[in-house]
């Protein structure tokens, strides 16, 4: 392609750019952020007091109460809502897919993780087929959007597979694409 | 913290929003993730309150703690994506809000050539999606952007233009030029 060409389609580009539009803040988002913000902070720093004292005093102690914790308390994993058999995408089209989990109680240190077809990806983790991470889950619906876009009109299936304490259980999503 | 620790908090702060605001959404792409991550720094910042009354430019401060909250929040990935929620109020990305002119047909063409931008755009890793929307978007200089990322300004050079590269790649093959 020659130079000129090259030229125009990146002033094209940056003119597209410019134009790339974000909404504006909800009416009294910054007003509740900045109230949450200072309750919170309060929150926390109290916290971080109170573990500095209390762990200085008790470290053995609270060693074992959470060892016995972790033990004796062995939450069922979530179960998947049946809501998201499979959906239909559109090719090259990014589309946020949502996976609720309703869990019968919280859960911390849980392992996800996301398998994604060929033709399948995942924004912002381009080529990747596997992303894993560590979340927590709340006791109730747990929602999970996931920004996919299909690059190939093969389609597959998605599975998320979420780990915690050694037991496990896999989710799938069919996608289909148009 | 006191009553006043708030308002001095506030007066700091608050004439940054706007801005800090923007960023948010520029890095997290959507409208939850956006609004986490401004509320997450406001919650880290009042905790720094001690510092942020020292700093000289509190608003290149709070961009840089953001972005690093970004980056952390990558790497951990799902901690705040994941959240009790009620499905009815949640909404999607802003494509479908930006404002309507008196023209619809121009409208409708605006539209198409943004969500072509927004697919090509999802199809670049966060590290160049990032550098090219705030260097040409949001009108960024390289420095800015160097100071916010913490990488050197060549960096910041050659990821913008392979970012565009790629995005001329992306746009060329879906048909886009030949609608511009």
């Amino acid at each position: 392609m020659r130079n000129d060409d090259i030229d125009k389609q990146d002033q094209a580009i940056q003119a597209l750019l410019k134009d790339y539009p974000m909404p504006e803040a909800d009416a009294g988002f910054f007003d509740q952020a900045l109230v949450r913000a200072t309750h919170e902070g309060t929150r926390r720093q109290r916290n971080r007091w109170l573990m500095t004292g209390f762990g200085t005093a008790v470290a053995a102690g609270l060693a074992l109460w959470m060892i016995s914790i972790v033990f004796l308390a062995t939450p069922e994993l979530p179960t998947a809502e049946p809501a998201i058999p499979g959906i239909t995408m559109t090719l090259a089209e990014p589309q946020t897919v949502k996976l609720v989990f309703a869990s019968a109680q919280a859960l911390d240190s849980a392992t996800l993780t996301v398998s994604l077809p060929d033709g399948i990806e995942l924004s912002g983790f381009p080529g990747q087929r596997e992303v894993t991470w560590q979340t927590s889950l709340s006791e109730g619906k747990n929602l999970l959007p996931l920004k996919l876009i299909a690059t190939s009109p093969v389609g597959g299936e998605v599975f998320a597979t979420l780990v915690h304490n050694d037991r496990g259980r896999t989710f799938r999503l069919r996608i289909d694409v148009s | 913290m006191t009553r006043s620790s708030q308002q001095t908090f506030e007066t700091l702060v608050r004439p940054h929003f706007e801005r800090l605001y923007r960023l948010a959404w520029r890095l997290a792409g959507q409208k939850a993730e956006a609004e986490d991550l401004f509320q997450e720094l406001l919650i880290k910042a009042y905790g720094k309150l001690d510092d942020l009354v020292r700093i000289d430019e509190p608003g290149s401060w709070l961009a840089r703690m953001m972005y690093n909250l970004f980056i952390d929040e990558r790497r951990r990935f799902a901690r705040h994506r994941m959240r009790t929620v009620d499905e009815g109020a949640l909404s999607d990305d802003g494509i479908a809000g930006f404002p309507a002119s008196d023209d619809p047909v121009h409208d409708q063409q605006r539209l198409e050539r943004i969500k072509m931008l927004d697919k090509a755009l999802a199809q670049l890793s966060d590290e160049h999606r990032v550098i090219v929307l705030l260097h040409d978007t949001e009108g960024y200089k390289l420095t800015e952007i160097q100071k916010l990322m913490g990488i050197p300004v060549g960096t910041v050079k050659s990821r913008l233009h392979r970012a565009r590269a790629r995005l001329r790649e992306i746009l060329q093959a879906d048909g886009t030029f030949s609608s511009l």
